[in-house]
């Protein structure tokens, strides 16, 4: 019961990364039908500024803040540089400009800056515990739970109570109608992108704390674990994506746990075979969304 | 009017180019006897090198070089692979050889005769890089560390031109009657070492990683770990299994190795040193905060040193760069010792060694009697250490140092085999 206790609090600390993560590519996918295989970007650039700023002396409470920053600002230029010259093309040809912009970026820190891993120190409490009853758990897991909770509630009444919300509520559910009613396009897009820099910035801060390293491709696992879930909590959906990422992380460290040492290194696989089986009995996902194809 | 402009203008560059070509022609032919002629009349010129003399080498100075070698060029062909996956080696290393051989030429060449070196990108076709080299007229390969490159070298050249996979501890790689020949220690032979270093201290109860049974590097090093971890009397107290490069969240291994740990345990794996170090962290996090922590080559190769989480980690890396000697000197001056992975440029610097060596005990050019030779080596002694090949499948049964990170740097522990 205890390791039962313990691998659930664990799994809610990685799946809440893992449902920011995913809340920000739900975003951008509600707004443009795209999913945006270059969100992991926005963990890899601030994941070498982070290893900058560190061999420059600063510290984890000046690196936060620059994480952040760095990632909306990412999310906007990538926003700006690349997706709003294919605004209106084809989903494909969407999908295909963001893993454009994937490998346009892992070469470019492959070529100018090294191939080699680059080690970020990790906090000091990074893997602290405290002790409740024979569980002992992870300050950093619970960090990473409060967070979450903190950011979602923030994103729910964003959405729910401001006037960009209702904008990209509305221009979500029926982009070219919302244009119609008066909705800016560019600037519901671009906040649309905001956010979810915003979003990838938080989860790269966990992240990128976690692993403790980055190199040209740090942004691949992120990006797939985001994908992930938000196809399996249904695309279109941001609670789905939300609960998308707690089931990812949960099923992760659940069978890790449970499956026998032989073949406890076929965790991921087992995790595909699961979704696989999920799509054939709910193939929109857990909360699937009627409407998802762009009028 | 436009068109006899660009007729007259074609026209002079032609001549200019074959200006300049006759002018390259002649340093070719006249120019290097000029060269010659120069340098006998220079008195303070280096002298020569006869045979391969990598001392000489390695002291060579860029700015008061020997007589240049005039005879036929020994070529040396590298097909690197510049991706992440081994870049951090590849790309310093085919910075490295091209230098060394520059040193070489600078000393007077091989018995007159001048290195010349030749790099491409493996790219996705290692094969074209290949036949690209074979046409260039490459008469031996350095190759990448892994075999999705080195196989289909090895098919490219029909098996006949020797290839040192200079980075790689693979021990499938190395296939001597194929011609390709690994240039350090494998990876049975380093967690061999490692295990009995740990039998040596006195460790009779052992946590290991691996990604799973025979699966190369990640597998293969904990498998041997665990061989002679056992038959020099130690136990397994916990096997976990991760993902390599991959995992850095390792609360369910802890979760059961701290059911079963006292402390009193050696823990080992091939996993990077950026794994291990978060493995700690969650290891103390549990209270297991007297565990020793042993890995292989791997730590060397993601910056471990570099990295405050790695202090007192215990690791074999392939060489341990002496401060202040020739060999430092050459790392620095070719910009690769502040690289990536400095430990492994001596692999590098060998394998082209290696091949002129062959090419010196056949006497001959032909890429297979080169490779014929590089299998009769023996006792080579490398800027890497003592090489052999001959009575071996192309694993040379080198020494393996343990070394301790401390400081930022690497204390040497013990040196095993040899």
């Amino acid at each position: 019961m205890t390791g039962l206790l313990q691998n659930l609090i664990d799994g809610l600390g990685r799946g809440s990364i893992y449902a920011l993560l995913a809340l920000g590519v739900a975003v951008v996918f509600g707004i443009m039908h795209m999913l945006n295989f270059a969100h992991g970007e926005l963990i890899t650039i601030p994941g070498y500024l982070t290893y900058w700023a560190f061999n420059n002396g600063w510290t984890w409470w000046t690196v936060i803040p620059l994480i952040i920053i760095s990632a909306v600002l990412s999310s906007l230029l990538i926003e700006r540089v690349a997706f709003s010259r294919v605004r209106g093309a084809t989903d494909f040809t969407m999908l295909l400009t963001s893993f454009g912009v994937h490998f346009i970026v892992s070469a470019g820190f492959l070529l100018y800056v090294s191939a080699s891993v680059k080690p970020i120190p990790r906090p000091g409490w990074f893997a602290n515990t405290v002790s409740v009853g024979s569980l002992n758990i992870e300050v950093f897991d619970l960090v990473v739970i409060g967070v979450t909770a903190v950011v979602l509630a923030g994103t729910t009444w964003l959405l729910q109570r401001t006037m960009f919300g209702l904008s990209l509520r509305a221009a979500a559910s029926d982009f070219d109608t919302a244009r119609l009613m008066g909705v800016k396009s560019d600037s519901v897009i671009r906040g649309a992108f905001a956010l979810s820099g915003f979003l990838a910035g938080i989860a790269g801060v966990f992240w990128i704390m976690r692993e403790g390293q980055v190199t040209p491709t740090a942004g691949i696992n992120p990006m797939l674990q985001g994908v992930l879930a938000v196809l399996i909590g249904g695309l279109g959906s941001l609670r789905g994506a939300v609960l998308g990422g707690l089931v990812l992380g949960l099923a992760e460290v659940l069978l890790r746990s449970w499956l026998p040492l032989g073949i406890q290194n076929l965790t991921t696989g087992f995790v595909f075979l699961m979704i696989a089986l999920l799509f054939i009995f709910r193939p929109g996902g857990l909360l699937s969304v009627p409407q998802v194809e762009r009028v | 009017m436009k068109l006899r402009q660009l007729f007259a203008l074609l026209l002079t560059l032609a001549v200019i180019a074959s200006a300049c070509g006759s002018s390259s022609d002649e340093s070719d032919d006249g120019g290097s006897e000029t060269t010659t002629d120069e340098a006998d009349a220079d008195t303070d010129a280096a002298p020569a090198a006869a045979g391969l003399d990598i001392d000489a080498i390695l002291a060579a100075d860029l700015s008061d070089c020997a007589a240049e070698p005039t005879g036929d060029p020994i070529k040396v062909g590298m097909v690197m692979d510049f991706s992440e996956a081994a870049g951090f080696v590849d790309v310093p290393g085919s910075e490295v050889v091209p230098y060394v051989a520059s040193l070489a030429n600078c000393a007077g060449g091989i018995d007159g005769r001048p290195v010349e070196v030749d790099v491409r990108e493996s790219g996705d076709d290692p094969a074209l890089a290949t036949q690209e080299l074979i046409d260039w007229g490459a008469q031996f390969f350095i190759g990448p560390p892994f075999a999705d490159a080195t196989l289909p070298m090895q098919q490219t050249g029909g098996g006949e031109y020797a290839i040192f996979a200079a980075a790689s501890t693979e021990p499938t790689l190395a296939d001597a009657e194929n011609n390709t020949f690994l240039v350090t220690f494998d990876d049975n032979g380093q967690s061999s070492a490692s295990a009995q270093f740990a039998l040596d201290q006195g460790f009779t109860r052992a946590i290991i990683f691996t990604e799973g049974e025979g699966v190369p590097y990640s597998g293969v090093n904990p498998d041997a770990f665990k061989e002679t971890f056992i038959a020099g009397g130690g136990e397994i107290v916990s096997e976990q299994t991760y993902a390599w490069f991959v995992d850095t969240d390792f609360s369910s291994q802890v979760t059961e190795i701290a059911s079963v740990a006292d402390g009193s345990e050696v823990f080992f794996s091939a996993a990077a040193g950026f794994q291990i170090t978060a493995l700690r962290a969650q290891m103390e996090g549990q209270g297991l905060n007297d565990i020793t922590y042993m890995g292989t080559d791997a730590f060397d190769a993601t910056g471990i040193t570099a990295d405050p989480g790695g202090e007192g980690f215990i690791h074999t890396p392939h060489v341990l760069l002496e401060a202040g000697s020739a060999l430092e000197k050459v790392l620095d001056d070719s910009g690769t010792l502040a690289s990536d992975a400095p430990a492994f440029m001596p692999l590098y610097i060998d394998s082209m060694f290696l091949g002129i060596q062959a090419i010196l005990d056949c006497g001959c050019d032909d890429p297979a009697g080169i490779a014929a030779a590089v299998k009769a080596i023996s006792g080579f002694a490398g800027t890497s250490g003592s090489i052999t090949y001959a009575g071996t499948n192309g694993i040379p049964p080198k020494a393996v140092s343990v070394v301790q990170v401390e400081g930022g740097g690497n204390v040497l522990l013990e040196t095993i085999g040899g």
